[in-house]
């Protein structure tokens, strides 16, 4: 049991990493980024649930509270400078924000 | 709460607020600044009375009464460390009073900028992943709005997406490889995990190794996760390049001395390999990347990435030696860098260009800025009497006793070619021009001239009496291989 879901939160932060590399608008990055995250939170519950029969570790879960609540400031930030972005470049594609070079 | 350095900074980020309402009613622009200069002596002064105890044994503070262990660990490291950044950190604050006066928001400017530092002094007094993740987070968090702080220009906004993407992508794959540890030793705490992984079966553990040294390269940019950097430094504001440049990365490269010789001591002859060939690509692509540079502070973003290069190479070593060199030459980097994107700000405020050919010339005009500048420029190369000389000959020493005298010769052929383009941005200083344009150009303001002053004093001091730095960094070094 605790293989399948370790199989599936690493499926998860491949989705996580695929949606980072090939998605061209910033909201779908900013979602990538959450997926990654998410994926580590699963993982933590797992191994949490799993370590003794009858007992869950307060560990796994403080690290996933915690970590949700960071993972809400990053995205806020993220939303904020990407508000910026548009307003500078009348779009979110990331393809467009290129103009440093060198 | 979280011990007295920790919380005298917290507390002065979170009053600062107050401080800006009170600005507006007395009229006076520079309280917040000097607000944050008082938060940051007084840590500074804490520092330095819990460091006596700390040397002799680490300094425990218990987080949580939870049934789990979550605490900061304060030994010789985190204290060295803390002090690079307390410094730093001070001279940045005193050097942005006047060159953000004009930006605005200057309650959050110092906000994000004090809970930075708080963050990093965090990272490196954590005592076990968990708390070291919190303080890591806040640390990227407040430096993705530093950098895109001035965010009425194109430029901060292009580079704190750019930034932000790929360092939270590199916290989100820590965050991953953190999950995996947990499930195989199930705890995080730093000398618990030390001893779980003591003799490790699994084949997960080099997926853990992976995970870790692609998140924490993203932060301290090493050569395939380098791309961020130029780009976030030279559109950043100068003061804080220069605290990115001289400490936020360094974090990176702390985290990979303790991840690396508390829990994979025993894949030793491994990671000694990767690091040993990624600090090789680092260095030499920063440093010939930044022979081509027309820009000061791109150049001096790439120059960044060269010297993060020598650090690992030092961390590669894997001997108390080779920590030892790589620790002090944060130091001393944190100290010519910083002031090097210092000088570039004050150039940047009296004439408003940054490229060599704007600046040329400027060197008959701002004296005082100019030699501070090129005293801190030649100990980049690693010039005999000042301090980067002594850290870079730590490192190549170490090489040789460590066996691999090739990582040390690249070394010596790293700093040949950074002297060049050293040579180049003296040139461009020392320049006369037929044109008119500088010649109303003034001395940068005094309170701005002031950090770059004792800075490059520091960066002399340091060269000729290294002694101080010298021995807390051996004695930081120590802690972390007595340790594994």
């Amino acid at each position: 049991m605790l293989d399948c879901y370790v199989m599936f939160s690493a499926v998860l932060f491949i989705i996580g990493v695929y949606c980072l590399t090939t998605k061209r608008n910033m909201i779908r990055m900013i979602l990538g980024i959450e997926i990654l995250i998410n994926a580590a939170n699963l993982n933590f519950i797992v191994f949490s649930a799993f370590r003794a029969a009858g007992f869950i570790d307060p560990l796994g879960h403080s690290i996933v509270m915690i970590s949700v609540g960071l993972a809400g400031c990053v995205t806020a930030v993220a939303l904020a400078i990407t508000i910026y972005a548009y307003k500078h470049y009348g779009t979110i594609d990331i393809r467009r924000l290129s103009r440093l070079r060198g | 709460m979280f011990g007295s350095v920790l919380d005298v900074i917290v507390f002065f980020a979170l009053t600062n607020p107050i401080v800006g309402w009170a600005t507006l009613k007395f009229n006076f622009k520079w309280l917040c600044g000097v607000y944050s200069l008082a938060g940051l002596s007084i840590a500074g002064v804490e520092l330095y009375e819990i460091s006596t105890n700390a040397f002799s044994r680490p300094l425990e503070i218990p987080l949580s009464p939870m049934p789990f262990e979550s605490y900061l660990r304060i030994d010789a490291l985190s204290i060295f460390m803390a002090l690079t950044f307390i410094m730093i950190g001070f001279f940045v604050t005193a050097y942005s009073i006047r060159f953000m006066e004009s930006e605005g928001g200057a309650p959050l400017y110092y906000t994000s900028l004090l809970l930075m530092i708080a963050g990093m002094i965090g990272v490196v007094s954590a005592g076990d992943f968990f708390t070291f993740f919190i303080f890591w987070e806040l640390m990227c968090i407040s430096s993705y709005v530093l950098v895109s702080f001035r965010r009425r220009h194109w430029e901060p906004v292009e580079a704190g997406v750019k930034y932000l993407v790929m360092s939270s992508a590199g916290s989100a794959a820590i965050l991953f490889a953190l999950s995996l540890l947990y499930g195989l030793a199930g705890t995080l705490d730093f000398i618990r995990l030390a001893n779980a992984m003591r003799n490790p079966q699994d084949i997960w553990i080099y997926a853990i190794l992976m995970l870790m040294i692609l998140g924490f390269g993203v932060k301290s940019a090493i050569f395939p996760l380098h791309t961020w950097l130029p780009d976030v430094y030279s559109a950043a504001p100068s003061p804080i390049s220069a605290i990115l440049s001289g400490v936020v990365t360094e974090t990176g490269i702390y985290a990979i001395c303790r991840v690396l010789s508390t829990i994979f001591i025993s894949l030793r002859a491994e990671w000694s390999m990767i690091l040993a060939v990624l600090s090789i690509i680092t260095m030499t692509f920063g440093n010939i990347v930044a022979l081509l540079q027309v820009d000061l502070k791109r150049l001096l973003a790439y120059s960044s990435i060269g010297h993060i290069g020598y650090m690992l190479a030092g961390v590669a070593t894997g001997t108390p030696l080779g920590l030892a060199g790589a620790l002090l030459h944060i130091f001393n980097h944190a100290l010519m860098k910083g002031n090097s994107f210092l000088c570039a700000g004050a150039f940047i405020y009296r004439i408003g260009g940054r490229r060599l050919d704007e600046i040329a010339g400027v060197g008959r005009r701002m004296p005082v800025t100019a030699t501070a500048l090129g005293i801190s420029l030649f100990a980049l190369t690693g010039m005999p009497p000042l301090n980067g000389f002594i850290s870079e000959l730590i490192i190549f020493t170490s090489t040789i006793q460590a066996g691999m005298i090739w990582l040390g010769v690249c070394i010596i052929l790293n700093s040949a070619i950074s002297a060049g383009y050293v040579l180049r941005i003296i040139r461009a200083l020392l320049q006369t021009t037929n044109e008119d344009k500088s010649a109303d150009v003034k001395e940068a303001p005094i309170i701005m001239l002031l950090p770059i002053f004792l800075m490059a004093t520091l960066v002399l001091l340091f060269g000729v009496w290294p002694d101080p730095a010298l021995k807390l960094a051996m004695k930081a070094a120590s802690t972390l291989v007595l340790k594994g």
